[in-house]
């Protein structure tokens, strides 16, 4: 690897970076309260005397912002696993109903659990999900055996995702009032009420999932060059494609769990990342596809809670409005290629 | 079979449990140069999965050396076994260079970061095939011919005993053709590489190879070295060629019987 490369990522990893802790702060200064900069040093070190002000910080906007921090990398590097796994630039876990089929599973335990008064553990609910994320994804392996077209496969994803959707509003639907409302936020996406106990969980599961598919990049640099090369050169293919599959749902059942389904995050990230860092090398993509989506969600969130304060948009509306033109990029770009 | 470095023992290759062809014995010695011959959908792409491990033996053996095939793991293979293939790779943001370098793969440590003695090798290799000078070039963006000898550059980049190749003279101009030829030859007697191919020319299989296949129904048609496969009208067999269709057209008619001669 040249010199040039390598200054080249370390600045795109420095201002990737720096985006994060940029929005990470404004996350937790601005809300229905604005919070000065000072008063968030003095709840850092236990000294604020306002008791309110603490409280939001500890309780709310902390594991809020530290959640979305969490979340956003997983969302992206789903997508990126995804990608590489169909060698389709738009695959992503909300696209082939990954996320959809994650939803459904958690809908139903939760209606039925909350049905006979029995609160849901993170644990479980993450579990549930990753079920649906299993479903879903052997529905899509089926389907990919039998089709090669990478536009259509992505079409019966959507169709899988609208068949899971239609289940969970049916469900919810069913569900008690009181429910409804917790559930109705978070089946369209949503990171409000995390809690501590949430942002646990989710960080040692993202951690570890991330840990493993870093020490992977090296086969899947390989894999990128084609099922025979990676073969030559002695890759466990199967072994490989079990992991992705695996990690990926996990991922996705992680987010699914927590903020319900978020568009378009895992395609538009890994691609603006790659054009950032001009490389396709995984072992550089791993780690800035977790960061840029860390900056891209913490932008997004932001916007979600300030845009129509104090009424609170769905994350995936502000995902989609930034996400969906470059996934449209993406395809018009792919069509020009094309002699 | 002990004298042999790459031996068949009655091998039946093909696709979905549906054997294509069936008995196949190759005895090569290390350092010989095989290729196989036939007509179009003869199995020759077929075969030459199925010997490299990458489509599943219907049954008999492959073996290199002393070892069974089936029974080596995949990095001790990945060292001594490469393949240029006929499949498009489709990479996005990879040089040349990079591409070449992926050869370096069975060799560096677990996150596949190049040593200073793997990047000489990737330069002493781009420098013997010639790319050096396309080496930072989009590999997504170089024609049919520059990126066959980059995948050349990045098989004999594993530095391998034996390479399999798929028509890898197909998209080169007849400059590079001779070259690859020529360069075969030089790893050969340099490295003792053994290099089992498949070749649409003729002319060219018949000045490059010692052992020639040729394939053609279910079992192998005929297997020999040059002088044998190249007598009589053997050739216009294999290939249902017939002089009735050239009547009239003398030049075709000599080209044909020019080429399943062989001359010393």
């Amino acid at each position: 690897m040249s010199k040039n490369r390598k200054s080249r990522n370390i600045t795109v990893f420095f201002l990737l970076g720096a985006c994060v802790f940029i929005f990470f702060m404004l996350n937790i200064c601005i809300g229905s309260v604005r919070i000065a900069l000072p008063d968030v040093a003095r709840a850092f070190c236990g000294q604020e005397n306002n008791e309110m002000v603490a409280r939001i910080l500890w309780d709310i906007r902390l594991p809020r912002a530290t959640a979305v921090w969490i979340l956003g990398g997983a969302l992206s590097l789903a997508g990126y696993l995804l990608q590489t796994f169909f060698n389709n630039p738009i695959a992503g876990p909300f696209v082939l109903g990954i996320s959809s089929g994650a939803k459904m599973v958690v809908a139903l335990i939760m209606v039925f659990f909350m049905g006979k008064g029995i609160s849901v553990t993170s644990a479980a609910m993450i579990f549930a999900a990753f079920i649906g994320a299993m479903l879903s994804m052997g529905f899509v392996l089926m389907m990919s055996r039998r089709i090669h077209n990478m536009s259509m496969l992505v079409v019966s994803g959507v169709m899988i995702g609208y068949i899971c959707s239609a289940v969970t509003e049916l469900v919810v639907t069913f569900a008690n009032d009181a429910d409804i409302v917790n559930l109705h936020n978070w089946s369209r996406g949503s990171f409000s009420g995390m809690t501590w106990e949430n942002v646990k969980v989710m960080a040692v599961v993202v951690s570890i999932v991330f840990l493993a598919v870093f020490l992977m990049s090296k086969p899947l640099g390989a894999y990128q060059l084609g099922d025979a090369y990676a073969r030559n050169v002695g890759v466990n293919l199967q072994l490989l494609r079990v992991c992705i599959v695996i990690f990926s749902s996990i991922l996705s059942a992680c987010i699914v769990a927590f903020a319900g389904p978020i568009s378009f995050v895992g395609i538009a990230v890994p691609h603006l990342v790659k054009k950032l860092l001009n490389t396709t090398d995984p072992i550089w993509m791993i780690p800035a596809c977790f960061v840029g989506g860390s900056a891209f969600c913490l932008f997004c969130d932001l916007l979600a809670k300030t845009v129509l304060a104090p009424t609170e948009l769905s994350i995936s509306t502000v995902t989609a409005i930034f996400g969906a033109p470059v996934v449209l990029w993406i395809i018009k770009r792919k069509e020009n290629r094309k002699p | 079979m002990k004298n042999y470095y790459f031996f068949t023992k009655k091998i039946c290759v093909g696709y979905d449990n549906k054997p294509l062809i069936k008995d196949m014995e190759i005895t090569l010695g290390g350092g010989e140069i095989l290729c196989l011959i036939g007509p179009n959908g003869a199995g020759k792409s077929t075969v030459l999965k199925s010997i490299a491990g990458q489509l599943g033996l219907l049954g008999g053996t492959v073996y290199l050396g002393e070892d069974d095939l089936s029974e080596m793991k995949a990095e001790e293979l990945a060292k001594r076994m490469s393949v240029v293939f006929t499949e498009k790779v489709r990479v996005e943001l990879k040089s040349c260079r990079d591409m070449v370098a992926t050869g370096r793969y069975p060799y560096t440590g677990w996150f596949g970061i190049l040593s200073e003695e793997d990047e000489r090798i990737v330069n002493e290799v781009m420098e013997l095939t010639h790319i050096t000078d396309i080496s930072e070039k989009d590999f997504g963006k170089i024609s049919d011919g520059q990126k066959q000898r980059v995948m050349l550059a990045r098989a004999i980049c594993q530095e391998p005993e034996i390479v399999i190749l798929d028509e890898p003279t197909s998209y080169l101009d007849i400059k590079y053709k001779l070259e690859f030829l020529l360069l075969l030859q030089e790893m050969r007697e340099k490295k003792g590489l053994t290099v089992i191919m498949s070749l649409h020319e003729l002319e060219l299989a018949k000045i490059v190879s010692d052992k020639i296949l040729c394939l053609k129904g279910e079992y192998v048609e005929r297997y020999g070295t040059p002088e044998e496969i190249f007598e009589s009208d053997f050739i216009e067999r294999l290939f249902d060629m017939n002089e009735k269709e050239f009547l009239g057209n003398e030049k075709l008619l000599a080209y044909m019987k020019q080429i399943g001669k062989y001359e010393r």
